[in-house]
């Protein structure tokens, strides 16, 4: 079922923070560009390169050669300047009505953003995440350690922050521009934690939130590491959040 | 309030609960006396069980994808066709 944009006027912008994806970047723009071409959908691909040194940004130039300036837009930084501030700096140059966050290396299908943007129309939602935990989500390439780690750290963070989200440090996601800019003014924590504080903020700010299952698909090359300096990170980003929330 | 003090205002208000029946103060029998002392390990037990058990059975539910793997591992081929096609260096 197509959607058409033809009715409307909403805009899709989406953040692409990158650094070291020379590989990944094509492909990416390449499906997105497919999916909002089939789905009739206005966008923007935001590419926030942060000066990396295998040369994605040339690639970059490359891509916005083939799509157009107007559906690929740079905006580079001079150094490895963090998650955070990429989003603030994306919407900033954002000319879309509504943004949508995701990892560039593949781990995030653009196929599920239709199905975002059905349920956001649907309901008229604020947030719309992605979720590898319900029914219908899941994830490839994790062993049954990396599985466990998972599940115990969402149970944990479910029981101290109960905010009603089943896949809490989730980042494919779709936001209202307004009510992502309001929440980047709010959010204090940096890494993991900082995915899951977005959601708990937006439920004290009461805003509506949505989920739908997305298959995750861990570095289509080689496998993500999680070491216990991460453990250790989360578990301390976590009890801040607890106890400043 | 933080969610952290919420927290320890519900630690409170069960732990003020639980020393005066231990100390027996009330005129009728809520909960028998000898049963009382071994309340809060009973929480604790309880709440470790419920966790070991939420936590395996979310474990044995974790949604696996591998033709999603397939999908993107096609996917990408189809892609880099196309991009070297169209002038991108794709390597």
């Amino acid at each position: 079922k197509k959607m058409s944009a033809t009715t409307t006027n909403d805009k899709y912008s989406v953040l692409l923070p990158t650094y070291n994806e020379r590989h990944n970047l094509p492909v990416i723009v390449w499906m997105l560009v497919r999916t909002f071409t089939e789905h009739k959908l206005d966008y923007e691909i935001i590419i926030i390169d942060d000066n990396s040194p295998d040369g994605t940004l040339d690639i970059a130039k490359q891509l916005q050669g083939v799509y157009g300036a107007d559906r690929i837009v740079l905006r580079p930084r001079p150094g490895k300047l963090g998650l955070g501030t990429a989003y603030v700096h994306g919407i900033a140059n954002a000319s879309g009505n509504f943004i949508i966050i995701m990892d560039a290396d593949m781990s995030h299908h653009p196929k599920f953003i239709p199905e975002f943007i059905r349920l956001q129309k649907a309901k008229n939602l604020d947030v719309v995440t992605g979720t590898r935990y319900d029914a219908g989500g899941g994830v490839h390439g994790w062993d049954l350690r990396r599985k466990l780690t998972s599940r115990v750290a969402n149970y944990i963070a479910s029981t101290l922050l109960s905010p009603d989200v089943s896949d809490l440090t989730g980042s494919f996601r779709l936001y209202k521009k307004p009510v992502l800019a309001k929440l980047m003014a709010a959010v204090i924590s940096k890494g993991y934690v900082f995915q899951m504080e977005m959601m708990v903020r937006a439920r004290q700010f009461n805003y509506t939130i949505g989920e739908v299952p997305i298959t995750f698909v861990d570095r289509v090359y080689g496998e993500s590491k999680m070491g216990a300096d991460e453990i250790a990170q989360y578990l301390l980003g976590l009890f801040t959040l607890f106890a400043r929330t | 309030m933080t969610k952290l003090v919420a927290f320890l205002i519900q630690l409170a208000v069960a732990t003020a609960l639980w020393l005066v029946l231990l100390n027996d103060v009330l005129p009728f029998t809520l909960i028998p006396l000898a049963v009382v002392p071994a309340i809060p390990s009973w929480c604790l037990v309880t709440f470790g069980a419920k966790s070991l058990a939420s936590i395996g059975w979310s474990l044995i539910t974790f949604g696996d994808c591998p033709e999603a793997h397939q999908e993107i591992l096609k996917e990408i081929k189809q892609a880099h066709e196309e991009l070297r096609r169209r002038g991108v260096t794709v390597d």
